[in-house]
């Protein structure tokens, strides 16, 4: 989960005031998902609150749906929804991929390569596909749990090759012919890696694994009602899509300024793929 | 050049060997055995010997030989894919080498950054709202209506169906080519030779021309396997947003409906076709840089 | 202009970088004739940079210049003014700064500069490089130059970037610290045949430099630099007689001199057997006889010769860094091919490495974390010990004032060595090996280091295994010396009786490329 793949060459304060308005985005979103009872003009799921299909206006600000809930409300309860299942998703994929990958990189070069080729062989599946199916084998397995497990693989391969390309360099050399131990450059790998870039790793995590849950909800196979994230709702309001189009488009504008407030946080670099 | 090849090939058949090793253990799920790991691991091993030889077991859902099965919904998504590709290539490589180089990075970045936050099905969405109000297309995200029609049909009413899908797919590869490049003239842009050669005497556009632009184009074939990743990640939302009757559509039944068989075998064609792609790409970008004319 | 050979005019040139507190050129003026030489001689960030820059056009963008150029017969112009100069420059960079496409030989890209330059077609521009080669005493063919840079030695690259410039047929060769840190008896070559061409096409050539080896050679007419501004002028031999500037007195007491006394208080080696290397083998399918000899604790062993020669891949052989096809190595009574990596890495914790080459420390740690870290894995030492052995160390070789935790990657090349020799003290070693501790160094901090090894020699005396090309790096830091060429040893002994009688002829090209001034007589 390194920053493998920079393509980063900007002004270093253009790149700070970005990162700036990334994590000042997502602390307002913390905020609005703290205060989000406060917040809602009504609970979570609270159908018949208003007319169905209500364009925007000042009693409802971002209209209604189908079934009369609140937009805004909904969207608000939507936010603390995908949140809540994004940080515990970058989580695992943090843990499972990144932490694993550098430790792997340091084994010994067996155990370390055939770790390494089977995440190979997961990180080459889309990890959409990958936390469509483990939702899938397990009945039904906790979201965010499989989405982590999904973004894990590449996360880990990233972390294994920057690691175990500086197992080559001069300086590894030199370290080993003077008996500093394996446990100490992999101490040496998670504290410079990890440590001054572990806000950034998070923030990239939470990107990602963001789409891959917000995706799989609208697929189907994430939160089910009544808990509903913002992937759900724009699912539910597609149908009506054309003509009512604020259903589904504040929930994704929200959505999209999530992922994009994650993404500034992290730094400039575009982060995984979806 | 050779030895590479062969490490290459070594390297994509060890990565298919895997992905058959696991989609044998998915199909394996599906298989008739007693509970317990080792009559598990017994079913994966006969499974994964069927797989040898070409016998891919039955769909659940349709009874039909999965092979068959899928042989009807490949051709469909393969196109989704190329053409989506190509769109990928025609957006994304001009956006990649314009803002790749000089001072029009620094501006760039935050842009592809906005623009390649949304999510693929969100894209979608908005693209059919817009070929619905602006374009006045028919659009076939709540029905199934032109799902059948292939991509690449003249049929001016096929097209307009494929034409969402396809931009869909397109655009969420033109985010990964336009990285792709960016990344590669990051790279590049950073050697010393630049202001080697510039001093000995070359121009910066002979510089850049003869020995930069190959390095660059090199960087994308090299990234080929994680644009095809994302090509084929968007047309799993595509096929499902857009009722596209395609292969990924039916990775996304078969798993609703446990059809484990068909699982194993979609995700084996989609690992394939990634490490295709990889292998492909690292030995184009080999030959383009290191077996070029001096 | 009057002088029909006048070549160069530079009058009151002045390079200055906004919110500089000096300028890094200070009104400086030249002339040069053709066929004329002047070494620039001056510490890094004395000004010669700023000049390169100015004479070649690549100055940047934020370089305020003010003074005047005259090129040849034409009107002098304001030197800010980038214009395409009247004559032909021929710049010649060194290939250690890496001036090449990677994956492209290089006899191409040679080629193709000097296909531009003299507005050839790119065959003709090859053979007339091919038959520059060929005239360069010393030079490879052509064909070795098809390579691509990383299969290249630098020796070999120096001598293609030689044939590229004068190929051009230029009436200036701008010559940018061209042949630093490549080797004594390679330099020397290298200078010998650049003067010979400069005599055959009659080129005027300016030479910026660091080192005192060029001017010493090339040094009919040196100029010191020092912040900006000319110190002195004159020949070589008159700035190194003594009687120059105080400045110029100091920075030609750095260059190294070999003595023929015998070392003084470093007595011959009584300590017990620390590295014994019984029958080693540097190449595989060989000749059976390998390499055997012994360095005794306290004792110091100089391993000389050239790149690719043998010192090297010898010393990564006895640390077990590369396999030897063949013989045996005991470190401290334990063959160190027998035990497990765990073993073998308690042991190792008694050898340190300082080397000049700037990726020998991890870029990613900090000061502090470098020197400290042999300190909590080695010796699992509380925080406060820590603190004061770094402390300690640091100040020994100069650094305590730095900022600790400042990353190896922000430090200057000079301070990364010196922080070498930092992790080193505190590790307590029982052998140090030493490999071209002095490469990239200009002659201040060159002499510095050697100080800084010294005391770290005389004041903990751990073993020393030198690796070096420079007879005088040799003697500064061993008593005694094995002389490789072509991974065999030609000679062996105590230095001092190397340097008073050489018997192996390579062995003689290896002292005469380090004296440049008469050895002392012995004592």
């Amino acid at each position: 989960m390194s920053d493998l793949g920079t393509t980063s060459d900007t002004a270093p304060m253009l790149r700070a005031a970005l990162r700036l308005i990334g994590w000042s985005g997502l602390g307002l979103i913390a905020v609005a998902v703290a205060l989000s009872d406060f917040l809602a003009h009504a609970p979570a799921g609270a159908a018949g609150i208003g007319p169905m299909l209500a364009a925007p206006s000042s009693a409802y600000p971002l209209g209604t749906d189908l079934l009369g809930r609140d937009v805004l409300s909904e969207t608000l309860h939507g936010l603390s929804v995908t949140v809540g299942h994004a940080l515990v998703a970058a989580l695992v994929a943090i843990a499972v991929g990144g932490l694993l990958g550098a430790v792997a990189a340091r084994l010994p070069r067996l155990a370390g390569l055939t770790l390494r080729g089977t995440m190979g062989v997961l990180a080459a599946i889309p990890a959409l596909l990958l936390a469509i199916l483990a939702i899938g084998l397990s009945a039904r397995l906790y979201a965010p749990l499989a989405a982590g497990l999904a973004a894990a693989p590449l996360a880990f391969v990233r972390a294994y090759d920057r690691v175990e390309g500086q197992s080559g360099s001069t300086y590894a050399e030199y370290a080993r012919a003077t008996g500093i131990a394996v446990a100490t450059l992999l101490r040496r790998d998670l504290t410079y890696e990890f440590r001054g870039t572990l806000a950034t790793v998070a923030a990239r995590a939470l990107a990602a694994v963001t789409i891959i849950l917000s995706t799989v909800s609208f697929l189907g196979f994430g939160a089910t009602p009544p808990a509903r994230d913002l992937g759900l709702m724009i699912a539910a309001a597609k149908a009506n899509f054309f003509h009512a189009w604020w259903a589904g488009a504040f929930p994704a504008f929200a959505l999209i300024v999530l992922i994009l407030c994650a993404r500034l946080a992290a730094g400039l670099d575009e982060g995984e793929r979806p | 050049m050779l030895n590479f090849a062969a490490r290459q090939t070594g390297r994509f058949a060890l990565g298919l060997l895997g992905a058959m090793v696991l989609a044998a253990a998915i199909s394996a799920i599906a298989a008739p055995r007693a509970p317990g790991l080792g009559p598990f691991l017994q079913a994966a091993g006969l499974r994964l010997w069927a797989f040898v030889q070409f016998d891919f077991g039955k769909s659940a859902i349709s009874g039909f030989a999965a092979i068959d099965e899928l042989g009807r919904r490949v051709p469909a998504t393969l196109a989704l894919v190329l053409a989506g590709g190509g769109v990928a290539l025609i957006v994304g490589a001009p956006l990649g080498l314009l803002f790749g180089a000089g001072p029009i990075r620094r501006a760039a970045a935050p842009l592809m950054q906005i623009v390649t936050a949304a999510p693929v099905f969100c894209a979608g969405l908005a693209l059919a709202y817009g070929a619905v109000h602006l374009l006045h297309w028919p659009v076939s995200v709540n029905a199934a209506a032109a799902a059948s029609e292939p991509i690449f049909s003249r049929s001016p009413q096929a097209l307009e169906f494929a034409a969402l899908p396809v931009l869909t797919v397109g655009l969420a590869g033109a985010a990964a080519v336009q990285l792709a490049l960016r990344r590669a003239a990051t790279e590049s842009a950073r050697e010393t030779f630049r202001a080697g050669l510039k001093h000995m005497g070359l121009s910066a556009l002979e510089i850049e021309w003869v020995y930069a632009v190959p390095q660059v184009i090199a960087g994308l074939l090299a990234s080929a396997g994680e644009i095809v990743l994302a090509l084929l990640s968007a047309a799993v939302v595509a096929e499902w947003v857009f009722h596209r009757a395609g292969a990924a559509d039916l990775f996304v039944k078969s798993v609703a409906l446990q059809d484990w068989n068909m699982t194993a075998l979609i995700l084996f064609i989609f690992a394939g076709l990634a490490f295709l792609a990889d292998f492909l790409g690292r030995v184009g970008a080999y030959a383009l840089v290191n077996e070029g004319k001096t | 202009m009057s002088d029909p050979r006048r070549i160069l005019e530079i009058a009151e040139l002045t390079v200055a970088t906004p919110g500089a507190a000096a300028p890094q050129l200070d009104r400086f003026s030249l002339t040069l004739d053709a066929g004329e030489s002047v070494v620039v001689l001056g510490e890094d960030g004395s000004g010669k940079e700023a000049l390169v820059r100015v004479l070649g056009g690549f100055t940047e963008r934020s370089d305020q210049i003010s003074g005047t150029i005259r090129f040849a017969n034409a009107e002098a112009r304001p030197a800010a003014k980038r214009a395409r100069a009247p004559i032909r420059i021929a710049y010649l960079p060194s290939p250690l700064t890496q001036p090449f496409v990677a994956h492209v030989g290089v006899s191409g890209q040679l080629s193709r500069v000097v296909a531009r330059k003299l507005g050839s077609p790119l065959a003709s521009a090859r053979e007339e490089l091919r038959l520059t080669l060929e005239r360069l005493d010393g030079a490879p063919p052509l064909s070795l130059l098809n390579e691509k840079p990383r299969a290249l030695d630098p020796i070999s690259t120096a001598w293609g970037l030689l044939a590229c410039a004068c190929a051009q047929t230029p009436d200036l060769v701008l010559a940018d610290h061209p042949f630093a840190d490549l080797g004594p008896t390679a330099v020397r070559a290298l200078l010998s045949a650049l003067a010979a061409e400069q005599q055959r096409l009659g080129f005027a050539l300016l030479y910026a430099t660091g080192g005192l080896q060029a001017a010493a050679r090339l040094g009919r007419r040196v100029v010191v630099i020092r912040r900006g501004r000319v110190v002195e002028e004159g020949d070589a031999a008159k700035l190194a007689s003594g009687h120059a500037h105080a400045y110029t007195s100091t920075l030609f007491k750095a260059l190294p001199q070999l003595s023929l006394d015998e070392p003084k208080g470093r007595s011959a080696a009584r300590g017990q057997p620390l590295l014994q290397v019984y029958g080693l083998e540097l190449a595989a399918g060989g000749r059976r006889e390998g390499i055997t000899f012994e360095l005794r604790r306290g004792a110091s062993l100089a391993l000389v010769g050239e790149e690719v020669s043998g010192p090297r891949e010898l010393a990564r052989a006895v640390l077990g860094l590369d396999r030897a096809p063949a013989g045996r190595v005991v470190f401290d009574a334990v063959d160190l091919n027998i035990l497990s990596q765990t073993m073998t890495s308690r042991l190792r914790r008694r050898i340190a490495f300082i080397t000049g080459a700037d990726d020998a420390l991890d870029p990613r740690m900090t000061l502090w974390d470098v020197v400290d870290e042999p300190l909590r894995a080695h010796l699992n030492l509380a925080g406060d010990l820590v603190a004061g052995y770094r402390e300690t160390a640091l100040k020994r070789v100069g650094l305590a004032s730095h900022e600790g935790k400042r990353t190896v990657a922000t430090l200057s090349a000079f301070d990364k060595r010196r922080l070498q020799v930092a992790r080193a003290i505190v590790s307590a070693p029982l052998l140090a090996v030493v490999d071209e501790p002095l490469r990239g160094l200009d002659a201040f901090a060159q002499t510095i280091m050697r100080e800084v090894l010294t005391d770290f020699r005389t004041q903990q005396g751990p073993a020393f295994l030198v690796i070096t090309s420079d007879f005088t790096v040799a003697q500064a830091l061993a008593d005694e010396a094995m002389v490789f060429k072509d991974k065999k040893i030609v000679e062996r002994g105590p230095i001092v009786d190397i340097l008073r009688a050489p018997k192996d002829p390579y062995t003689k090209e290896l002292i005469e490329a380090v004296t440049l001034l008469k050895p002392d007589p012995p004592g």
